[in-house]
């Protein structure tokens, strides 16, 4: 055992850190700021800040320098992963295209998509989103029936995409079409890059239950896109989809922990301030929270002593994707438990204000649908880990 | 970042799994449940345990140890039990971590060779009747080299030459003491646990004499109870995981309405749960061995959270191995109940899951 990280990226921690420091408005750092601000400002901001970041040298950690990214290790990520969410920095604007666009790309990307795809994702200058969920293809992804129709060099693509992340401020889709008529399943699927800034393009706004709108629907009227902006084989779009989804790394297990243990410190000093704390029953409720979350850490640290063993994670990521998002709706479950009625009310008290918590409270509801449902997960552990028949 | 057992810790886990497959099976545990009337201290299993050094393991090498950590300890815990081994193994190695940590050079010198060979059998006594996990449950009273008062449940009293006796001195003081097993006033009666894998028995003080170790002070007290909580909850991840690969291996092969019962998603979603459960205890076991041999200033909240962590998934995955074997598994001719039993004796011991996560509220509300 030997939990340290190297002194090269303890010099990075250092060096992140004070970049952050002096690059982070007070202001931004203040619960609810973000809540606060329309949409689209709190959009701009960020993709206004991330761009920065990017100059500075703190995006694409781990990509390869020829990428422009960092040539960081696996620590490095970790580690920036943990001092971002520390200093309370503004969430990343391109969260689909950089976890999983970009190694997609790097890893099987013609040429020219490398060029083209890779250095304007990461200066935001192109927003990325994934056009994958349907109304009709949730959990069962292969049963997409957007379609496209070659026609001359381009697909002629018609359909519908739902829970599209970023959708207001998408350019462009990484889209999942049935290019090949009357195929099913898993074959005769393409994917294909579409340019969201054509007539053929429409995105709306859904609202979440939380009041959000950070996703919406995508609507394709004969919207074009060239066949050469194909990514993978044209028809392998299931392969290519199956290689894209492999790239949600654990190590962010290491972020994901100082998030939510700063949340589970919050929830405590709120019922502090409601008399809640001394209760043997609501105490029971943190403790068990806190558990969970400390297992999150221990295993993100696990996570990440294979990564750097250079081992292939495999299934193990549904085991990871099971513990945080579980463990993070327990945590806001326990915090309506512990504050009782006070929980329900945006301002209890004059000078409180439980806004931010809410938001949190219903985005915790998400967590365990999108990116694989939990029980889809645990199929994926029950059958590829523990060996149980289909 | 290395959060990981080395290649040397994977073989000496292995070493004393594959000893308990070869030499003391479920079929040799049998006999130990069987033999309610008999020590349950099988005498080559203890030789054998002694012979991989198992039992040296904590024991410093100057006093012929192998001067190893808890990280290596819970390595043999977690294989005696996934074996649901019997014997003093966790009472022996507590003894000589109680001396080491609080005992004199000479103490030191006098019985940790013994205990680390196994010639000497050891046992902790820390906690009365009803008491809590924390030096506040002692109920024995030390006066002038003298203890009185009693200790309940202590593992395998009645084969043990060494006992380590917490003792609440005249001012109130915790501290750590040490009774030889043929000491005046001394006397044990066997509690008869239904846990066949283990002997435990309630011990008596009357004015007997001890030998208090010279550092043995509340912190060791403290100390001491955290090393137990840490190995205990090892013993129990690997009743856990064992039990689960069991029940997985069943229902991959039982057979109902024409197909195998563990392609059903009711059985498939609780697998799941159990073993993400039983993974997490497992990390946190190692995590918490970690801490205390490094003095980890988050040691208090590590050993808090394996202990619930693992006595939680030991708890269900006995009682969901029970249920998934259906109706064999209720039998007594079938291996379920001895690790459903033994995972339920221990969950408490050294604090129970909601005395753990007490410790965590107070550490952090």
């Amino acid at each position: 055992m030997d939990l340290s990280y190297t002194a090269e990226e303890e010099q990075f921690r250092t060096e992140l850190r004070t970049w952050l420091a002096e690059n982070i408005p007070a202001e931004w750092t203040e619960p609810g700021y973000w809540a606060s601000l329309d949409d689209t400002e709190s959009f701009e901001k960020r993709r206004e800040w991330e761009a920065r970041k990017t100059a500075a040298g703190f995006s694409g950690i781990q990509w390869p320098v020829e990428y422009g990214g960092r040539g960081g290790t696996p620590g490095m990520k970790a580690i920036y992963d943990e001092e971002t969410i520390r200093a309370r920095a503004p969430q990343t604007v391109n969260t689909l295209g950089l976890t999983f666009l970009a190694p997609t790309v790097m890893a099987i990307g013609t040429p020219e998509q490398k060029t083209e795809i890779i250095g304007p994702m990461l200066r935001n200058e192109v927003i990325w989103c994934q056009g994958f969920s349907e109304p009709g293809a949730g959990s069962d992804l292969a049963a997409v029936s957007t379609r496209g129709v070659r026609d001359g060099d381009d697909f002629v693509v018609n359909g519908q995409k739902i829970w599209t992340t970023n959708a207001m401020h998408g350019d462009k889709i990484f889209t999942l079409v049935r290019t090949e008529a009357g195929s099913e399943k898993h074959k005769g699927i393409s994917m294909l890059l579409i340019d969201m800034n054509q007539p053929g393009v429409e995105a709306r706004p859904l609202k979440q239950m939380s009041g959000a709108s950070e996703f919406g629907e995508v609507f394709f009227t004969d919207a074009r896109v060239p066949a050469k902006d194909c990514l993978g084989e044209i028809g392998q779009g299931w392969r290519t989809a199956m290689l894209l989804l492999s790239f949600e790394r654990g190590a962010s297990g290491v972020g994901q922990y100082t998030e939510f243990r700063r949340q589970y410190d919050e929830i405590v000093a709120e019922a502090k301030r409601f008399g809640r704390a001394d209760d043997p029953v609501a105490r029971q409720e943190l403790a068990r929270c806190l558990v969970e979350l400390e297992c999150l850490r221990y295993h993100a640290m696990h996570i990440l002593t294979q990564t750097e063993q250079g081992r292939d994670l495999g299934s193990e990521s549904s085991m990871t994707k099971l513990q945080w998002s579980e463990a993070f709706q327990d945590l806001w479950e326990a915090f309506e438990k512990v504050l009782g009625p006070e929980a329900t009310l945006a301002a209890p008290r004059p000078d409180v204000d439980l806004t931010p918590f809410h938001a949190q409270d219903h985005w915790s509801r998400s967590v365990t649908i999108w990116g694989g449902s939990s029980q889809v997960q645990r199929n994926i552990v029950a059958e590829r880990v523990l060996g149980l028949p289909r | 970042m290395f959060f990981a057992l080395t290649d040397e810790q994977q073989a000496f886990a292995s070493t004393v799994s594959e000893f308990l497959a070869d030499r003391f099976d479920l079929d040799a545990v049998r006999g130990v449940v069987e033999d309610s009337h008999g020590d349950g201290h099988p005498l080559t299993l203890w030789k054998g345990l002694a012979d991989q050094g198992a039992l040296a393991v904590l024991v410093p090498e100057e006093h012929d140890g192998l001067g190893l950590g808890l990280v290596d300890a819970q390595v043999v815990a977690r294989a005696l039990g996934a074996g649901v081994a019997p014997g003093p193994w966790l009472g022996t190695v507590l003894a000589a971590e109680a001396v080491r940590l609080a005992g004199s050079a000479e103490q030191q010198a006098r019985w940790l060779p013994a205990l680390a060979a196994g010639e000497t059998v050891g046992t902790v006594a820390l906690r009365g009747e009803g008491g809590a996990w924390d030096g506040s449950g002692i109920t024995v009273d030390a006066n002038d080299g003298r203890l009185s008062g009693s200790a309940s449940p202590v593992d395998y009293p009645g084969v043990a030459g060494l006992l380590v006796v917490a003792a609440t001195d005249s001012s109130g003081t915790p501290g750590l003491y040490v009774v030889e097993a043929a000491a005046s006033g001394l006397s044990v009666r066997d509690q008869q646990t239904y846990d066949g894998t283990a002997r435990v028995g309630a011990v008596e003080l009357a004015d007997t004499p001890a030998e208090a170790l010279t550092a043995g002070g509340p912190e060791a007290v403290r100390a001491l109870l955290a090393r137990g909580a840490v190995l205990n909850a090892a013993d129990l991840v690997g009743v856990a995981r064992e039990a689960l690969t069991r029940t997985v291996a069943y229902d991959r092969e039982r057979t109902q309405f024409g197909v195998p019962v563990g392609s059903f998603q009711a059985i498939k979603h609780r697998m799941a749960d159990l073993h993400v459960a039983v993974t997490m205890a497992e990390h946190a076991v190692l995590f918490a061995a970690y801490a205390l041999d490094s003095h980890d200033p988050g040691a208090d909240v590590a050993v808090a959270v394996a202990g619930s962590k693992a006595s939680d998934a030991a708890w269900e995955a006995t009682g969901a191995m029970i249920q998934f074997f259906g109706g064999i598994g209720f039998t007594w001719e079938h291996e379920a109940h001895f690790f459903y039993k033994r995972a339920r004796r221990r969950a408490p011991l050294f604090g129970s899951a909601d005395e753990h996560r007490e410790r965590l509220a107070a550490l952090t509300i």
